[in-house]
């Protein structure tokens, strides 16, 4: 298959021809870093498909398919839906307001009957939709500095708001910054940007002393000193610490992490996994798995950046800051730079609602890749 | 990396902020990401090395080993205390794990009844997480097992095996080797031996009285400890045997006292309540100190219930009190010696004789001989052989307490010795030093204090430790020996009780006094003649007996105390020493409230005493055990003896012998 074939509106809507257009190397990478993750959830379980590895793998199998079924949904059914499904994701966390099963002191779970679930996860997907929907009838100008900005900020304050008050602040955080990412990449002004980031780190302490609840001040707490009490709320990160700096160079060995094989590390298998990965695998399996993170992100932002059409452009680079944001966050929180917010490593980590949510994301950003000629005006015609 | 648009006119502005931006954006990404690098690079690079130690020191984890406790054994290497293997049953209890579902389950394999159970749950209130608190102790083979099929469905449940420290000879030591017992809170100290974490082990056990408290450390040993792989919840996961670190055997005391001749002295003692010390007159070694009644000590180790130690210390005969060290008496007539030594060292002629008419005038009141019709003319050596009281008030008033109290010095009255043990009590030596120091209400001397103190009554009391100390002394008749009670701690010996000064008393007055012992046991007139014939042949014993008075006989007609209770009765007491041409053996028996007369109670129970240390003696043996003139053997028949020492006979003769060639 040629570009020539993508540029012909007849030939590029055959659905053999859309399929070879899937960033195939971007889909290996993925597959890579899940089945990392699952060989990590193995050795944890004491060589045992049983209880990570297997549902792990079984789900990436199930998340990867969707993708590329969402790969394949043209991008205008998606430029349709972004203003429906960031809706329905704000009338969701309203209903979780009210009707929401509260586990551990949040309220975060809609209890559908055959299972729970996240409305805020709907959101990180949502509001890059929504926003990018939005900036698309939007000139440059606008983007840059005007009233209308106005529409996106209480587009990202709403979820945020909803999320935050859960209290699920890891969550809230990364749904702002996605739909902060986008708007900077949309041009907002540097004056603004600035004046944000200025806003942002006077506002930060003061937060942390009145607004965030009592264990989310200790854990920012116990970051700044983790040693200070170190079997109690700095036990994670001090944990965490000793599992990534033993392993050294090359590694303990498969199977051979004493912290995670011997509980000492704490959740082991989801959010600290990759504390696992550094402990039997050393800086060398790190930086391999870093890499690997990398390919992916670079490889979704070049398809941001070829698609023509704007809203491709920033749903796929608004998914891709997402799970920039992720891997940061978490590596970060692992490696005791940032304090413990439930934030798991995408792909890597045991938990279905994260990798249902960052596939559907990809699928997402394929989408934009596979209709990358396709001119979206507006929704109509993708139902064609 | 953009394609050239042709679909679309507009090249626009929000293409080209898109574009540099998101190069920001992947920029900020490459950042991020290199940052994690270098964090990890930091973590795992640099480092490293601290971080695996942190690392094993979670994973690893030494489990503290109790070590055997030192053995405590007699002269000759007989075991008075030891270690038997306990199975035992330890719960811990920690966050995921309620220890009283755990005794409720446990109840049905061992008896752990409700009263127990309670008790129990209140000690792992006080217990912090993940420490093992004894359940159970001593539990059959049947009920260990039993629980180790099911530790796997048990995890905070342990059965093991662990020493308990056992005292074979049961009570005849309690009081000198005392016993051991769990460690209360009051023993952990914040520094030193006993802020060692291996006296939070259940299975350890501290020294609480005699040679166990007092030689405790030495008893103790090594901490061993044992490498074991734990998990987050300090559960074992395996042990590695390379890494254990062995427990070292506490060192063993070896005592100088002699396990038959104390089981001897404690049974001969019967119902009585007093004490037996036997000390060795050449060496100071003391080869008895018993005390009766006496205790189980194992029970201690067990822990006793309040009933068994209310039933201990409410007994009238105070089982609990080592009266060999601690129990102070009026020596009585015993210190008869001591006064008959300090009349020679002042002066006062032996020979000179006083008339003993059965009482004396003085001060206002008669002062009575025990003997009411009097023994008439006395010198000193009758008055010791007859223990004429009349002669021993009146050179006392004459000489002074002065003079008596620096001879009872000299023989070890008033002194506590270094025996390695705690608990002597010193007693009282009178003088007017003494009184005019101690006696707040009446500091001065009064004649008729001396009067008594003659004849070892009022000022002068004396534990039974000194009076065997001073009866070696005075048959040793050279040195002053120190009784020695701790042979060897580790091999290593201890100080010789001979390396001391001589008596300050010339050999001749002590040559007098100690045929004035002789008599008391071997002329027919002393006053315990029939009770001190050892039947030893001509290995003869020589002794004083004495009695102390309870109470006052003012206006008491009959001393004769078999009609009153026990606790008014005269205390009897015996000091001896044997052979008397060499000596070698001093014994003092003290009976509380024996009743009237050295002879009666005391004295038939040194004899006996005296004789198990003598025949033990090998020397002494020899002196008795005379051959037999041997057999005439022609007319018998060739007996060999194998090496197990079964007598080989000669087959028996037959009616009509095998005549030689026949076959068979």
């Amino acid at each position: 298959m040629t570009m020539s074939a993508l540029r012909r509106p007849g030939e590029r809507d055959r659905l053999v021809v859309k399929f070879t257009q899937i960033d195939w190397t971007f889909a290996v990478a993925l597959c890579l870093l899940a089945g990392t993750g699952a060989l990590m959830m193995f050795s944890v379980a004491g060589s045992s498909w049983e209880p990570w590895a297997g549902p792990h793998l079984f789900r990436f199998g199930f998340c990867f398919a969707l993708m590329i079924a969402l790969a394949l949904f043209d991008v205008r059914v998606w430029f349709a839906l972004a203003y429906p499904i960031y809706g329905l994701g704000l009338l969701l966390l309203v209903a979780v307001e009210f009707f929401g099963d509260t586990r551990m002191g949040a309220t975060r779970w809609l209890d559908l009957g055959f299972m729970s679930f996240q409305p805020s996860e709907v959101m990180k997907v949502g509001i890059a939709l929504a926003l990018a929907r939005f900036y698309h009838g939007v000139s440059a100008e606008n983007a840059r500095l005007s009233w209308w900005l106005l529409i996106p900020a209480a587009m990202i304050a709403a979820p945020v708001l909803l999320v935050a008050h859960q209290p699920d602040l890891g969550t809230a955080m990364l749904i702002a910054l996605t739909g902060a990412a986008v708007v900077v990449l949309a041009g907002l002004s540097w004056r603004i940007i600035g004046a944000a980031v200025v806003a942002f780190v006077v506002a930060v302490p003061i937060m942390v002393m009145f607004v965030l609840h009592d264990y989310q001040r200790a854990r920012v707490m116990t970051f700044l000193d983790p040693e200070s009490d170190p079997s109690g709320s700095g036990y994670h990160i001090l944990q965490s610490k000793i599992a990534l700096g033993s392993g050294g160079f090359f590694g303990k060995g498969y199977g051979l992490g004493s912290q995670s094989q011997l509980n000492f590390l704490p959740e082991k298998h989801t959010d600290f996994i990759f504390a696992t990965l550094a402990e039997e695998f050393g800086f060398l399996g790190c930086a391999l798995v870093l890499a690997l993170f990398a390919a992916v992100i670079f490889m979704a932002l070049r398809t941001a950046s070829l698609a023509h059409s704007h809203f491709g452009r920033l749903a796929a680079a608004g998914v891709t800051a997402t799970f920039t944001l992720y891997v940061l966050i978490n590596g970060a929180m692992v490696m005791g730079l940032a304090p413990v917010v439930g934030v798991p490593m995408p792909l890597l980590s045991y938990g279905g609602t994260v990798m249902l949510t960052v596939m559907i994301g990809w699928g997402l950003v394929q989408s934009v890749r596979v209709h990358r000629y396709t001119e979206v005006t507006s929704g109509k015609g993708a139902f064609v | 990396m953009s394609e050239p648009s042709i679909f679309f006119s507009e090249v626009n502005e929000r293409q080209g902020a898109f574009h540099r931006r998101s190069f920001l954006l992947g920029g900020f990404a490459g950042v991020g990401l290199l940052a994690l690098g270098g964090r990890l690079a930091h973590l795992q690079i640099l480092e490293a090395q601290r971080y695996q130690k942190l690392s094993a020191s979670n994973q690893f984890n030494f489990r503290l080993v109790p070590p055997p406790r030192g053995l405590i054994v007699d002269r000759n290497g007989a075991i008075l205390a030891t270690n038997r293997p306990n199975f035992r049953l330890l719960v811990v209890k920690d966050g995921e794990h309620e220890p009283g579902p755990t005794l409720k389950t446990l109840a049905h394999f061992v008896p752990l009844d409700e009263a127990r159970q309670a008790r129990l749950l209140r000690e792992f209130e006080r217990t912090p997480n993940r420490t093992p608190v004894s359940v159970m102790e001593d539990m059959t083979w049947e009920q260990f097992s039993a629980i180790n099929v099911r530790a796997p469905e048990m995890p905070n449940v342990t059965a093991d095996m662990g020493e308990v420290r056992v005292y074979p000879h049961g009570g005849a030591f309690a009081h000198v080797i005392g016993y051991v017992a769990k460690v209360n809170r009051e023993d952990l100290t914040e520094t030193g031996p006993n802020s060692e974490p291996i006296l939070l082990h259940p299975g350890f056990r501290i020294g609480r009285q005699g040679v166990e408290k007092a030689f405790d450390l030495d008893l103790r040993g090594r901490t061993g400890a044992k490498k074991v792989e734990v998990d987050a919840r300090g559960r074992e996961i395996r042990n590695d045997t390379d890494g254990d670190i062995p427990a070292a055997p506490g060192k063993t005391v070896e005592l100088t006292l002699d396990v038959d001749i104390q089981n001897r002295a404690l049974e001969v003692m019967g119902d009585e309540s007093g004490a037996i010390v036997v000390m060795d007159c050449r060496s100071g070694d003391l080869l008895c100190m018993v005390s009766a009644p006496s205790f189980d000590a194992n029970r201690f180790v067990r822990g006793l219930s309040t009933a068994e130690y209310r039933a201990l210390a409410d007994y009238e005969r105070r089982p609990l009190l080592d009266k060999a060290m601690s129990g102070t008496y009026p020596p009585g007539s015993t210190f008869k010696m001591t006064t008959a030594l300090a009349a020679l060292s002042a002066g006062i002629n032996p020979e000179e004789r006083i008339n003993c008419s059965g009482g004396w005038r003085f001060g206002g009141r008669t002062w009575r001989c025990w003997r009411h019709g009097g023994h008439g003319p006395q010198n000193m050596h009758d008055a010791i052989k007859n223990s004429c009281d009349i002669y021993f008030y009146q050179v006392a008033l004459r000489m002074g307490p002065d003079h008596i109290a620096r001879a009872a010095k000299a023989l070890g009255f008033g002194q506590a010795f270094d025996i390695g043990i705690p608990g002597q009590r010193t007693g009282v030596v009178g003088s007017t030093e003494w009184k005019r120091t101690q006696v707040k209400r009446d500091p001065t001397w009064h004649p008729g204090d001396s009067v008594s103190y003659g004849i070892g009554q009022g000022y002068i009391t004396a534990n039974g430790l000194q009076l065997a100390v001073m009866t070696a002394r005075l048959a040793n008749g050279r040195k002053q020996l120190n009784p020695r009670l701790i042979k060897s701690v580790g091999g290593v010996e201890m100080p010789p009780g001979d390396e001391v000064p001589n008596l300050p008393f010339s050999q001749e007055h002590l040559d007098y006094v100690r045929s004035g012992m002789i008599s008391v046991a071997n002329d027919r007139s002393g006053t315990a003649y029939r009770q001190s014939q050892l039947g030893l042949g001509d290995v003869m014993m020589a002794g004083k007996t004495g009695t102390a008075q309870v109470r006052s006989y003012d206006g008491v007609a009959n001393r004769d105390s078999r009609s009153v209770r026990w606790g008014l009765k005269d205390h009897n007491l015996y000091v001896a020493f044997a052979p008397i041409d060499e000596p070698r053996y001093a014994i003092s028996v003290i009976i509380q409230h024996g009743g009237l007369g050295g002879a009666t109670a005391a004295a038939p129970r040194a004899r006996e005493v005296m004789r198990v240390a003598l025949l033990k003696d090998p020397e002494i043996r020899a002196r008795i055990v005379q051959p037999m003139p041997l057999p005439d053997v022609t007319d018998l028949p060739p007996v060999g003896i194998a090496p197990d020492g079964a007598v080989i006979a000669p087959p028996p003769m037959t009616s009509s012998p095998v005549p030689p060639g026949e076959p068979t």
